[in-house]
């Protein structure tokens, strides 16, 4: 550390007006970038501070006593804080930053107070990256980084802060600079696969499946558009009636509500596999469940990520998914297994306790239908045959339902969705002998041919059940299949590669498809690639550039050399360079000192033109007259009365014309 | 630096290895000579305060960022990095290749400045921003040089003790352009600094005389006959000797005229003032010089063992005070 008197001096010396300016918009923009999560009042507070400095920055203000400021400091921190409850941590966190750097710039000064400023801005930067990361924001970012950037000039320059423009070129050539070190470090900087500490859970409320299913709930779903998961395939993609993307497995029911319960962390029995095998990408939005969606029953735990098999074949991540996450699978069309269930996890699936009797109508038909019926199968196919035939329809606004709620679906209202159906077919099931389970996921997706991936939103949630057959194992059994076929073509339908009367409901204007379809290929690809490049897609990186068996070595290796040729290509970039000096004058001067220098003589730093002339000429008397004449002019146009540019020019093509001859003259060599 | 108290006892080890660190440097990089350009191997750099702060911020971004594992978070941190390693870069551009042409020191008077002029050049494309000079204990020159400038810089250096003194080495530096970074380089030029005495002492000045023929002082009889008469004022009149006092009673300007009979001159001498110790002597001579050339007397001056040649003007008075400076001989 060098201690530099300077310091000490320079930190107190007052900022002028562009540094001023700089700092506020640099402090402003970062306020306007968290506005979405801090608290209302922050962002006026700020401004109205910013636009009293803005008028009195040239002196330090004059402030209310000590006593109403400690009032200010200790109201505002409070206000601030109470915030937590409706914008989370960071939401408060950015409040707190905002209601210091107001504070602050109430009473900036000196160039110390300016740089506090500046330093809260960045601050609140990062807390807008740590929360927001949409690809729309990133020009705002990038925006607001060179501000800041210029703000560091502006106030590294003291009192002789260039212009803004000067500024804003000075920080936007280092800024420049720095991006390939920071993309070499981006990819290349080792990722963590966990963390340092425990991450509290930013997100409070995420769309999207829970570990509960409330008939209700889905219908709420299928009102978002925002994106769920995009799937990517290596090769076929699946047919439409197999885009079945399985999540929370769930067990426990109520008569109301189905509910997940903890997970069963037992290995499960191995499914035998056939059919086509698709091998994919998923890339999973953050959730609340940790099931890390796949398609159907994936035949392996990804790698990279840090998961675990639960008894019903779910995959649960160890680590809760606060931002997207992406992991490769493979999936199989069809599977069979386990040959065998255990009877607790039969029992659990025959349960009805909790019900505690409900339903009896319900209870009553499944064990008629049960008794008519041959096997489990020949069950489940009349059960299916009931809910065709018996007049149901399909809803998203259904009537509500009593509290025997399955009975009220299947003998009075006859309306609902997937989520009634998959939850009255269950209960038959059970009611029946059933072993049955809920399983809620999504269905179907849309096809995004810039991304070449299949996007599923929340819209697309779906619920089904799974039926424990002898001799087949667990069976997907879709009841809302059956009583609406219509509605799940649709929900199924969407642009899909080779298929284009598939999106005939969807509205006719191509280009507004096209554009909405290429911004949101963009988004994937940027949540993806940049947002969700983490431990793993970093190992998948080396591996595509072989360097997947050195790994961290080879990560300190790739870092160390491309920070190094970094580093070598910034001192080439900063070497000193001859400048153009801004006047002309000299310019022409000096051009005419090059001529002399290696034949005749160079200008001794002392000499003035005129006598740098005389001596020449007594080198070389023969140049003498034409070289005295220009220094004379010289002379005039520097000191005498101001010249006019025409002038300039002259002088400037007579040094272009004047040439020392190399040759001395006969005569003067026989001297 | 601030040193608080609590670290008083750190003092004498720091500035014993300050002093180490100096002649290291010195015998690292050998006299200079002017005119000079600063090479890369004599210039240093290190991180200030502000940049060690700033660099613990970046690695509290950088472990926030990993931890939460947000890649945002991580670009940013790395590009600020970056921006911080370029103006390192940019940093120590402001002192490579900046051409120092000529210095020089103006005689000075001890317990009074001495005046440096140095003369720095810069041949970049870049301004070089925020450079400091300083000598020593001297108080700090700042400057900036626009992109192929020549600028003139003065520097004060104060608390020279008599005599031909050599400069202490100078120091170059500037924290431009953030202040994360400063960079520096030690100057060690053949610089020498005439130091006459202080003026001083209230002696009044010995009386007008002139050589006689055998070699006796003619002594006036009077301290004041010296003055003589005024004449109008000549363009080129130094203002002293102007009679402000007639001026300000309405008169026309005038000036003071004094009596130069030739080869008249007093004679400022070492060896009555026995009284007072060497420096007092030297101080009270000093003084004297000054007195006779203020009323544009003619004057010599005589030392034990050195004599001053009788020269004529600013020499005789740069020849006299530079044998007092240099006495002994």
């Amino acid at each position: 550390m060098s201690a530099s008197p300077l310091d000490a001096m320079d930190t107190g010396e007052r900022a002028p007006a562009q540094t001023v300016g700089v700092v506020l918009a640099a402090l402003l923009g970062a306020v306007a970038l968290n506005l979405h999560h801090t608290a209302i009042w922050c962002a006026p507070l700020a401004l109205a501070v910013a636009a009293w400095r803005a008028r009195t920055w040239r002196a330090r203000p004059k402030l209310p006593g000590l006593a109403l400021r400690t009032a200010a400091v200790i109201v505002l921190t409070v206000a601030a804080a109470l915030h937590f409850h409706s914008g989370g941590s960071m939401g408060a966190a950015a409040s707190l930053l905002v209601v210091g750097a107001a504070l602050k710039l109430s009473e900036t000064a000196t160039r110390r107070d300016w740089l506090v400023v500046l330093s809260a801005a960045l601050f609140l930067l990062l807390a807008a990256v740590l929360d927001a990361q949409s690809l729309w924001r990133m020009p705002l970012y990038a925006l607001e980084l060179w501000l800041l950037c210029s703000g560091l000039y502006a106030l590294g320059a003291g009192r002789d802060a260039p212009s803004p423009g000067m500024l804003l070129m000075s920080s936007g050539r280092s800024l420049a600079a720095a991006l390939p070190l920071a993309v070499v470090l981006f990819l290349f900087f080792p990722r963590l696969p966990g963390a340092f500490w425990a991450v509290p859970n930013p997100n409070a409320a995420v769309t999207g499946l829970g570990n509960e299913l409330e008939p209700g709930s889905i219908s709420q779903l299928a009102a978002s558009n925002d994106p769920a998961l995009r799937v990517r395939f290596n090769g076929a993609l699946p047919p439409l009636s197999e885009r079945y993307w399985r999540g929370p497995v769930l067990h426990d029911f109520d008569g109301a509500i189905w509910f997940r319960g903890p997970p069963n962390l037992t290995p499960p029995a191995p499914l035998q596999y056939s059919g086509t095998r698709y091998q994919y990408e998923m890339s999973l939005e953050p959730n609340e469940h940790r099931v890390l969606i796949a398609m159907d029953v994936p035949t392996a735990r990804p790698e990279g990520l840090d998961s675990v098999w639960t008894y019903d074949y779910e995959l649960i991540s160890r680590t809760s998914l606060l931002h997207p996450v992406s992991y490769q699978l493979t999936s199989y069309a069809q599977h069979r297994g386990p040959a065998a269930l255990p009877a607790a996890e039969r029992e659990m699936d025959l349960d009805l306790r909790r019900e505690g009797h409900r339903n009896p109508r319900s209870v009553q038909l499944a064990q008629q239908l049960r008794s008519r019926a041959a096997s489990d199968a020949a069950y489940v196919a009349s059960v299916l045959d009931y809910l065709r035939r018996g007049g149901f329809s399909y809803t998203l606004d259904p009537p509500l339902l009593g509290p025997d709620s399955i009975d009220d679906l299947l003998f009075s209202t006859r309306q609902g969705f997937c989520g009634h159906y998959a939850s009255a077919f269950a209960l038959l099931m059970r009611a029946g002998g059933v072993p049955a389970h809920v399983v809620t996921g999504y269905l179907g997706g849309e096809w995004n041919r810039f991304g070449n991936y299949l996007l599923v939103r929340q819209s697309a949630a779906h619920a089904w059940d799974e039926v424990w057959l002898e001799g087949r194992g667990w069976v997907r059994v879709d009841p809302t299949a059956v009583v609406s076929p219509g509605s799940l073509s649709d929900q199924l339908a969407g642009v899909l590669p080779g298929e284009p009367g598939g999106g005939s409901h969807l509205v006719n204007a191509t280009w507004i498809l096209t554009a909405a379809q290429a911004w949101q290929a963009a988004n994937a690809w940027w949540q993806d690639r940049v947002v969700g490049f983490n431990f793993t897609r970093q190992l998948s990186l080396l591996e595509q550039l072989d360097l997947g068996s050195l790994q961290w070595r080879a990560l300190v290796w790739l870092v160390g050399a491309a920070g190094a040729l970094w580093l070598g290509l910034m001192a080439w970039a900063q070497r000193p360079r001859s400048g153009r000096s801004a006047d002309a004058l000299g310019r022409a001067w000096r051009d005419l000192e090059r001529k002399l220098e290696l034949s005749v003589a160079a200008r001794a730093p002392h000499e003035g033109p005129l006598a740098f002339a005389e001596r020449v000429g007594r080198l070389r008397p023969e140049l003498g007259p034409s070289l005295r004449a220009l220094a004379r002019r010289y002379s005039r146009l520097r000191y005498g009365p101001a010249a006019s540019a025409a002038e300039l020019v002259h002088f400037r093509n007579a040094v272009r014309a004047w040439r020392p001859r190399l040759r001395r003259p006969r005569g003067a060599a026989r001297r | 630096m601030r040193s608080s108290k609590r670290f008083q006892f750190l003092s004498e080890p720091r500035a014993a290895g300050a002093r180490a660190l100096a002649a290291w440097a010195r015998k690292r990089q050998g006299e200079d000579a002017l005119p000079l350009q600063l090479r890369p191997r004599r210039v240093y750099i290190l991180p200030t305060r502000s940049g060690v702060a700033a660099g613990a911020l970046l690695f509290v971004m950088l472990l926030a960022g990993l931890n939460y594992n947000n890649s945002l978070a991580l670009l940013l941190c790395f590009m600020l990095g970056g921006v911080a390693i370029v103006s390192m870069y940019e940093c120590h551009r402001m002192l490579v290749g900046l051409k120092v042409e000529a210095g020089h020191v103006e005689p000075s008077f001890a317990a009074r400045g001495a005046e440096l002029t140095l003369q720095f050049a810069n041949d970049d494309s870049r301004t070089r921003a925020r450079l400091a000079v300083r000598c020593g204990a001297c108080a700090i020159t700042r400057f900036s040089l626009p992109p192929a400038a020549v600028q003139v810089v003065r520097v004060c250096y104060p608390g020279l003790t008599r005599g031909r003194q050599r400069l202490p080495r100078l120091e170059l530096s500037s924290d431009a352009p953030l202040g994360l970074f400063r960079v520096w380089c030690w100057l060690h030029l053949p610089l020498e600094a005439m130091v006459y005495p202080a003026p001083a002492g209230q002696r009044p000045l010995p009386p007008m005389g002139g050589p006689s023929r055998d070699g006796t002082q003619h002594v006036s009889q009077s301290g004041e006959e010296d003055w003589a008469w005024l004449r109008p004022f000549r363009e080129g009149d130094p203002p002293r000797s102007v009679a402000w006092k007639a001026y300000a009673r309405g008169g026309p300007l005038l000036v003071s005229q004094y009596e130069m009979p030739s080869g008249a001159h007093r004679l400022l001498d070492f060896e009555p003032l026995l009284d007072l110790s060497l420096e007092q002597r030297l101080s009270q001579l000093t003084q004297w010089v000054l007195d006779c050339e203020q009323r544009g007397a003619s004057y010599r001056l005589v030392l034990p063992g050195r004599k001053v040649p009788q020269l004529a003007g600013a020499a005789q008075r740069r020849a006299c005070l530079e044998a007092l400076a240099l006495y002994p001989p």
